[in-house]
């Protein structure tokens, strides 16, 4: 059953490209505004062998785990506290809704001001981008524990940090993942996008350099890199998270 | 001597814009090693009584004694069994087990030295790796009873925590309740609607009027143990339970 949804899968990806050279080989557009597959392909391959490409997933991935691993702690502190205290969650509460529908890229400016052109203005972008989806998601996880657990723990001598630690974080854990899980999409976007605007290193710098050299193929290949990431984190980190924590949890 | 008392306990609740009064003040007094069982309508008010003498909630008058002092604040101490057990899921059988010895701050091989024990008396040590979606609901209680035992608590708090299980299981239960309450001295104060439960059970049964509710009656079970539940001998019991309770069901309806 999985292994006939793989192939299925595999024959799109194989369609597709067939597709694509087809449609190039007719010659319709030139090939400076569209690439054949071989040519970006080539692209790909020159990047990895001179490892331009792999500086800039690196640069990327680093920002990108730094701002989340921020985004994360801080959204859960702050979910949590919205979840158990009513006055915090009817002022910042509705602040952090408000916050929440403004884009990552709206960010940058305020980054470029406060941190100058540096890493530390990119993984601004990432955490702002990132930080609210683990803060509603932590919420909604909290208020939705089953009341018996938390009666339970305290009448078994927990309160304070330790009802926190061993009872609240890991009752509310699967809405935390999905927080998790939108709040690394939410970071991605956030990376890729300050990058592009900042322009020093980097996925989205490099990017923005193929638009600059009029590079179409490299435009294209690093479009294709940053979905590949974008699927490969989503399958084997969230996913194997997801599966495990729903069914140790009873969910499935 | 006593163990446990309850002192005019007054509980209202707010039910759509007017005040419910839920528990009309219940005076209760449990000696040391008891086994009591309430028994009253459903929506009388037990559960809410015991989850008052567990400190999970206040009451709005009247206090909880234990040996001689009031409690508020609640502690492990007087240990509730939830009717669903509340075990944690995330956690396996053997660590919610020592769930409370560990926010005690208990050494590691202290704390298995003791849950091993109560592992094995409620016959789950082969269940002990597994995660709590992998249990029958019988078993789920063994836990959730275990999970309680471990703490040596003063007074055993139960709330319906048979009253899920298919009648098989609640039977075998039954018995062991009593064994364990034998092996243990606990006091134990524990919620039913099952008449033949109590009956069963409890060397007293005490029966909750409707709401408002007070104690109309305590009926004393002087019988030998183990009991079972098919000795005949218990429906004598049961219909005294029965007469006290009827009306008051009636009249919640």
């Amino acid at each position: 059953m999985k292994q006939n949804y793989l192939w299925k899968k595999i024959v799109f990806y194989v369609a597709l490209v067939a597709v694509w050279q087809a449609f190039d080989a007719t010659n319709i557009w030139h090939d400076q505004i569209f690439p054949s597959p071989l040519e970006v392909g080539e692209d790909l391959v020159y990047g990895a062998a001179d490892g331009s490409l792999f500086l800039g997933i690196g640069t990327s991935m680093w920002r990108l785990v730094v701002g989340l691993a921020i985004a994360i702690a801080s959204g859960m502190v702050l979910g949590i506290f919205m979840a158990r205290v009513e006055t915090v969650n009817q002022t910042i509460g509705s602040l952090v809704l408000g916050l929440q529908s403004i884009p990552s890229v709206a960010w940058v400016p305020l980054a470029i001001i406060w941190f100058g052109l540096t890493d530390a203005g990119i993984i601004f972008v990432t955490t702002m981008g990132a930080i609210f989806a683990v803060t509603i998601n932590t919420y909604s996880g909290v208020k939705n524990i089953d009341p018996s657990f938390i009666a339970a723990a305290r009448n078994m001598g927990a309160k304070g940090e330790k009802l926190i630690t061993s009872v609240l974080i890991p009752a509310a854990f699967p809405y935390m993942i999905s927080g998790f899980k939108q709040g690394w999409a939410f970071a991605w976007r956030g990376v890729i996008g300050a990058e592009l605007l900042f322009s020093f290193l980097g996925l989205g710098f490099l990017l923005n350099v193929g638009r600059q050299l009029s590079d179409i193929s490299q435009v294209i290949a690093m479009m294709i890199v940053i979905m590949a990431i974008g699927i490969l984190i989503d399958g084997f980190v969230f996913k194997r998270i997801e599966n495990k924590v729903m069914s140790r949890w009873g969910l499935r | 001597m006593t163990k446990l008392e309850a002192k005019n306990i007054e509980k209202y609740f707010d039910h759509d814009g007017h005040r419910l009064q839920a528990l009309g003040g219940i005076n209760l007094k449990i000696n040391d090693g008891d086994f009591v069982c309430l028994v009253g309508p459903s929506g009388c008010g037990k559960s809410t009584f015991l989850r008052i003498v567990a400190g999970l909630d206040r009451p709005d008058n009247g206090q909880v004694l234990l040996d001689g002092k009031p409690v508020a604040e609640t502690g492990p101490d007087r240990i509730l069994v939830f009717q669903e057990g509340a075990l944690f899921p995330w956690l396996k059988v053997v660590d919610n087990v020592e769930f409370g010895l560990k926010i005690a701050g208990i050494p590691k091989s202290e704390r298995s030295e003791i849950s091993k024990r109560y592992l094995d008396m409620m016959q789950l040590t082969r269940f002990a790796e597994s995660y709590t979606y992998q249990l029958s609901t019988g078993m789920k209680q063994r836990v959730a009873i275990a999970r309680a035992l471990v703490l040596d608590p003063d007074v055993l708090l139960m709330d319906e925590p048979f009253a899920a299980l298919d009648a098989q299981t609640r039977d075998l239960l039954l018995v062991e309740m009593q064994l364990i309450w034998e092996r243990t001295k606990k006091t134990i104060l524990f919620v039913t609607h099952n008449v033949a439960e109590a009956a069963m059970l409890g060397n007293r049964v005490a029966v909750f009027t409707n709401r408002p509710s007070t104690i109309k009656k305590e009926i004393v079970i002087d019988y030998r143990r183990p009991r079972i539940s098919e000795d005949e001998n218990l429906s004598k019991y049961q219909q005294q339970i029965l007469a006290e309770l009827r009306p008051e069901v009636k009249s919640s309806e």
